[in-house]
């Protein structure tokens, strides 16, 4: 079923691509119709996989991918209709795109274990999946503002120059996104920790469970895309950070947050196997 | 009917004859009374800018209209027909026509693309409307026009790009900034082209100028003309450098005036907004090497005067695509008038076979006299539809003849065919309606009419 969204995602994608071209009007607005259908058919995906499972689709891998994905492209659409700039679908739609095949080729919503049963399970993964959103957001924006940064230093305005919003723009645009993403990627960690906690005295047979520490690479990684979040929340704060250096830590910390959400959770972890 | 313009632009005629031209200076309200006045044309437009004088005219005759808005325009003037005429142009019909959409879509302009001549021609166009000049005929042109304006800065990058060295660091500045307000503008130079550019940059938002020169007394006198600015001494100088979002340097001197380590100094420790420099002195003020800076852009004369001429060369090349918008308005617009050349011969049909129709309701009246008046009022729809239904055919196909020439063709055979120049069978439907009107108002008659 994650086929329907995925098709329209493509055909999204390639709007916003034409549309960055050739910026006309017409397929501009295309392109968010298709992003905007896109999104609507994964709310229904999202909705049958919920009522058919009784959960929501978050527990595995695959489900949650999905699951982010859908977050992603409803709050690049807030994004987009707050702001009124296309311009960045461009670079966020082949990440939804190339996300959304995992759950479309690999399908199905995996039984839930014992240990999965907890409300804090559900709060821990939508919360880290909103924070995961937010932050991709930010590392669009990052790079983004990294490229028009260079476009008008090096003094050949080209693509970048005449389609992106300004610099003040992305760099507001970015601690905004960083600061939402930081708070629910803190939440989820936290909530993490107790419901590992739990989760021990519910079954503490399960090796998964027993997998739980810092030692485990999803838990590691997590911990160390929080370190550089956090940091850039302090340099923000404190060091009144801004512009290229925001920038640059958005994009690094999104790529940690990109290889722990796929490769590790697919094939790493022995803890977050469910 | 035909449309017909006269004038003068930039193309035909040097300064002087334009500003003498210009209708603005007198009200174009006046210009119109005038030309109401003389009866010249049964609509008119007139469009003023700096860059050009031109009328718009519905006339019946385009020949005799031409040589009236010549003299109109000599006389509103006061200059003579010898000094006017060898300046003057005329289009008629498809050519006027073209001539306005390409006017409005920026084509025809001393600076291809630039943006306010849509406005212009908007103000025009209001102005004759509220003056009761516009007819149908030229509201249409010009809505069209509008259309052609919009489609062209939607459509193409014909108007894209700064084309002028200051408005070309204004955008960069947006561009860095964002939004203007709130900036903080460092002139360094009490000189021709820094007030200049102080002065640009004020109209784009800027509240907080501070201007600096090696005599103080320099950037007290210009800080005197520009408002809300101050002077600063020219020892504060780094200080300001540090306070600012955006330096303009332009003072004479022969030597850069600003080192890589003072700006280096100033963007140090602490600092994370960006500094824009913009040197416009030549010989050039700011070391090229603080370009090198992390925070700082650095743009000189020669680079703004390379994007002036990027953006100049990338709006020649959409000319041509703007072009093709401008031809398929103007067909489309040609169509429009065709499709309104057709509307008398339509009419005239329509009365002649309602004629027919009522006639014979009037021949079959004793027999019709017995009907209940239902079925009475049943008859006369019926044959009304019948009339409707041989009528629509015809009336699209007239409407959406190809050219002019073939319209003049089947107008004449319609009529002919049908005998519409005998306006007594015309009309004779037209009375016996009225009769039965009037017979209705008396309350004579309750049967229902099917008009």
């Amino acid at each position: 079923m994650n086929i329907v969204p995925l098709v329209l995602y493509v055909g999204a994608l390639v709007a916003y691509v034409l549309h960055f071209a050739r910026r006309d009007p017409a397929v501009g607005r295309a392109a968010t119709t298709l992003l905007v259908a896109g999104a609507l058919t994964h709310t229904f995906v999202i909705g049958m996989q919920t009522v058919q499972s009784g959960h929501i689709p978050v527990a595995g891998a695959t489900p949650a991918i999905s699951t982010f994905v859908w977050l992603l492209a409803l709050a690049y659409l807030y994004t987009e209709m707050t702001t009124d700039e296309r311009a960045m679908g461009v670079f966020i739609l082949p990440l939804i795109v190339g996300l959304q095949v995992i759950p479309a080729v690999h399908p199905g919503v995996e039984d839930r274990a014992a240990v999965l049963q907890s409300p804090w399970f559900g709060v821990h993964v939508s919360s880290l999946l909103f924070g995961y959103a937010s932050l991709a957001l930010g590392c669009v924006i990052g790079l983004t503002y990294v490229l028009l940064f260079k476009e008008i230093k090096a003094k050949h305005l080209g693509v970048f120059y005449a389609r992106l919003p300004s610099l003040q723009v992305l760099d507001v645009m970015n601690r905004r996104a960083i600061v939402v993403g930081w708070i629910f990627l803190t939440v989820g960690i936290i909530v993490g920790g107790i419901w590992a906690e739990q989760a021990r005295i519910i079954d503490p047979h399960d090796p998964r469970v027993q997998a739980m520490s810092l030692a485990d690479p999803k838990i590691l990684v997590a911990l160390i895309s929080w370190a550089v979040y956090s940091f850039e929340m302090v340099a923000m704060r404190l060091a009144g950070w801004r512009g290229r250096r925001t920038a640059w830590l958005s994009i690094i910390g999104f790529a940690i947050v990109l290889f722990n959400l796929v490769p590790i959770s697919l094939f790493l972890t022995r803890s977050h196997n469910f | 009917m035909q449309i017909l313009l006269v004038g003068v632009s930039h193309r035909t005629a040097p300064i002087d004859i334009r500003e003498r031209l210009d209708f603005s200076s007198r009200g174009l309200d006046q210009a119109l009374h005038e030309l109401m006045a003389r009866r010249i044309g049964r609509e008119a437009v007139v469009l003023s800018t700096c860059n050009r004088a031109e009328i718009y005219v519905a006339c019946d005759s385009a020949e005799r209209t031409k040589r009236e808005l010549g003299a109109f325009i000599s006389d509103f003037h006061e200059v003579p027909p010898a000094a006017l005429t060898p300046h003057l142009y005329d289009k008629v019909d498809a050519e006027a026509v073209q001539h306005l959409f390409r006017v409005a879509a920026g084509l025809d302009s001393l600076v291809v693309g630039e943006p306010q001549i849509l406005g212009q021609v908007k103000d025009a166009f209001s102005v004759a409307g509220d003056q009761g000049a516009a007819g149908p005929l030229l509201t249409r042109l010009f809505h069209s026009s509008f259309v052609v304006g919009k489609r062209v800065r939607a459509e193409t990058a014909l108007a894209e790009g700064a084309v002028s060295v200051s408005y070309a660091a204004v955008s960069l500045a947006k561009k860095i900034f964002g939004r203007l307000q709130g900036r903080r503008v460092l002139v360094v130079g009490a000189g021709e082209m820094g007030k200049l550019t102080a002065v640009h940059l004020k109209a784009q938002g800027i509240e907080e100028i501070v201007i600096t020169s090696r005599t103080l007394a320099h950037a007290e006198a210009l800080a005197a003309e520009i408002p809300e600015s101050q002077p600063v001494p020219w020892e504060r100088l780094s200080d300001e450098l540090a306070r600012a979002d955006i330096v303009v340097s332009a003072t004479g001197a022969p030597r850069p005036i600003l080192d890589r380590a003072r700006i280096a100094e100033a963007t140090g420790a602490g600092r994370r907004r960006p500094l824009f420099i913009i040197d416009i002195a030549l010989p050039r003020d700011v070391d090229p090497a603080a370009g090198d800076i992390a925070q700082v852009f650095l743009y000189n004369i020669d680079d703004l005067q390379a994007i002036v001429q990027e953006n100049l060369s990338r709006r020649s090349s959409e000319v041509t695509s703007a072009n093709t918008i401008v031809d398929e308005e103007v067909e489309k617009f040609a169509a429009w008038v065709r499709a309104r050349s057709a509307v008398p011969t339509v009419v005239a049909l329509r009365q002649r076979f309602e004629a027919i129709r009522q006639s014979e309701l009037q021949r079959l009246e004793p027999k019709l006299a017995g009907l209940s008046p239902d079925a009475r009022a049943r008859v006369d729809e019926i044959t009304r539809l019948l009339v409707e239904k041989l009528l629509i055919r015809p009336t699209e196909q007239l409407k959406a003849l190809p050219d002019s020439d073939t319209m003049t063709l089947y107008a004449d055979a319609v009529t002919r065919l049908f005998d519409l120049n005998d306006e007594e069978a015309v009309h004779a439907g037209r009375r016996y309606r009225a009769r039965r009107g009037e017979r209705q108002a008396a309350g004579h008659d309750t049967e229902h009419d099917g008009e």
